[in-house]
């Protein structure tokens, strides 16, 4: 079996080499589609991110009098959390207050240094999060209008909304364009690979011939020209891990710099792993495929 | 892992397969249906026809026994080389079988025809060689795609060569070789699986006269050592001066089947 293994792969190299231009062509369209399917498969992990990252954030925070009792914020809070377009509401201290203010000026001695404990202005807060950004000027409005609209300092409402919308918008179109690019590109690649391996039959149409008749299995006849077309994909699928890893690491680090959103690197980094894998199995079905389809077809 | 169609072990296994035995007549002059029991290929009311109605042949019956020197002759056309498809299986037959050690091989699986064609050597008039393969690499590439270990190649291949009368040539490219050094490359690769029957399509179909000779005094050395030869020709002084079987098609249609016969056309 080992030889055998060994025999079909040496004659696969060989036909490779032989028709290492109409190969060179075939590996280029192969690193073209992954390139595409890559390309859309990282920016939809981006924007997904980045969606979930705003999403992630405060929606509305409302900012207490001085002279609110404890006890109504509290009831506030609870009577909030009864909501279902409310995912959480979260009480922030003074303390807590003075620490966020500290760790956000934490370059700035100067500013940081104008509050103390002793001294503290900053108010009181319930920090909300929705369900949906949707919701949001609904909750906004409940506030206004609700029994502790008096003890109100400040109610800062983020407009997220139209962001989030956007990138939701954004998504959807890279999800359907990625789609349909990639089919196409998969289909071409097919194409292309089903030719470069015909041809490749064709000029060793005598050695098939008098590989038959000597009473060659069909794995000494088929073989190579499987090996040959896995191996497009396997050449494709190197090339194109490397171009994408360093691209999507420079582009990445550019966007989040652009859209000013914290993405755990870590769980990115899963994700792109993940699509490494993916471009190489799909170049080794794409390969294996149309490899298939023309010893199939072209081979009794 | 290589299963292997061994045409003796078969046939003892299943010895009588035919009917009608009347061993007396094959000594005679007949084209009478004549099939006895000790045969080993039997073509039985063998019909090919193909589309758009070209019968190539029509209700064929002959068999051939074990060690015998067979010629095949008739003009262009008359079916020669459609017979030979069938008998190594490259074509079926539209209707009627094909017994090859008791085993109708037109219904061979897809899986044991390699194992089959390995038993049956083939050399045809264009020789078939791989140009730009030594003469060593033309006989060992028939051992390669079968699975057979490099040891057992190395040790094989010159064997054969040398039986061919090539041991000198044995690292030329076979594209350096004359008509009649080609032709013995493809022998001795047809002989590398010890086939038990060994078709030749018109092996001196381009060779000059002498070198003709030389190839049909190998064949007739290789059927003295018990292998069945099956040779498609129209040369006439060959089949004349051989005296031997002679098996004639004439319109797809078997015309004459002399045991010792001469080419009458």
């Amino acid at each position: 079996m080992f030889t055998a293994i060994r025999r079909i792969i040496i004659t696969a190299i060989r036909s490779l080499w032989r028709n290492r231009w109409l190969s060179l062509a075939a590996v280029l369209m192969m690193i073209l589609t992954l390139f595409t399917i890559s390309f859309f498969a990282g920016l939809l992990v981006v924007t997904n991110k980045t969606t979930e990252s705003l999403r992630e954030k405060v929606d509305i925070s409302v900012y207490f009098s001085e002279s609110t009792p404890k006890e109504q914020i509290f009831s506030l809070q609870n009577i909030l959390l009864t909501r279902s377009d409310i995912k959480s509401v979260e009480y922030v201290s003074k303390e807590q207050a003075l620490e966020i203010w500290r760790e956000r000026n934490k370059d700035n001695e100067k500013i940081r240094n104008v509050i103390s404990e002793s001294d503290n202005p900053l108010p009181r807060s319930l920090d909300i999060k929705t369900e949906k950004p949707e919701n949001l000027e609904n909750i906004y409005n409940f506030l206004t209008k609700s029994d502790y609209q008096n003890q109100f300092k400040e109610i800062s409402y983020r407009k997220n909304k139209d962001l989030i919308d956007k990138l939701v918008r954004i998504t959807y179109f890279v999800k359907l364009v990625g789609w349909i690019v990639s089919a196409l590109f998969a289909i071409v690649s097919i194409l292309i690979v089903y030719n470069t391996i015909r041809l490749a039959l064709f000029s060793r149409s005598s050695e098939i011939e008098i590989m038959r008749l000597v009473g060659a299995s069909d794995l000494y006849v088929q073989g190579p020209f499987l090996i040959e077309g896995i191996s497009y994909g396997i050449m494709a699928s190197i090339v194109t891990s490397v171009i994408f890893y360093l691209a999507f690491k420079v582009t990445f680090e550019r966007s989040v710099g652009y859209l000013g959103v914290n993405i755990d690197p870590s769980s990115l980094g899963l994700n792109l792993w993940f699509i490494l894998a993916g471009q190489l199995v799909v170049s080794l079905v794409l390969g294996a495929f149309s490899s298939i389809l023309a010893v199939k077809k072209y081979i009794r | 892992m290589v299963k292997d169609i061994d045409i003796r072990e078969e046939k003892q296994k299943e010895p009588a397969v035919s009917p009608t035995p009347t061993p007396a007549k094959i000594e005679k002059e007949t084209n009478q249906n004549v099939i006895s029991n000790d045969s080993v290929i039997e073509f039985r009311n063998v019909g090919k026809s193909y589309p758009g109605g070209v019968n190539a042949l029509i209700d064929l019956t002959f068999s051939i026994k074990m060690g015998e020197f067979l010629s095949l002759v008739g003009p262009s056309g008359a079916g020669k080389s459609t017979l030979i498809k069938l008998l190594i299986c490259e074509e079926k037959p539209t209707s009627g079988s094909i017994y090859v050690a008791g085993r109708d091989i037109t219904r061979l699986k897809k899986k044991e025809l390699p194992f089959y064609r390995r038993k049956v050597g083939v050399i045809f008039q264009d020789f078939k060689l791989l140009p730009k393969k030594t003469v060593f690499e033309n006989v060992a590439f028939a051992l390669e795609v079968s699975d057979i270990p490099d040891s057992e190649i190395q040790q094989k291949v010159p064997q054969i060569v040398e039986l061919v009368g090539l041991t000198s040539r044995i690292k030329a490219f076979t594209e350096e070789l004359s008509g009649g050094e080609k032709q013995r490359v493809s022998i001795a690769r047809a002989l590398v699986h010890n086939p038990k029957l060994l078709i030749a399509d018109e092996p001196t179909g381009n060779l000059d006269p002498v070198t003709t000779w030389e190839i049909i005094d190998l064949l007739f050395k290789i059927n003295q050592q018990g292998t069945i030869v099956m040779l498609a020709t129209h040369d006439k002084e060959v089949v004349d001066t051989l005296n031997r079987r002679v098996v004639t098609v004439k319109e797809g249609r078997l015309v004459s089947d002399q045991a010792k016969g001469k080419y009458v056309l």
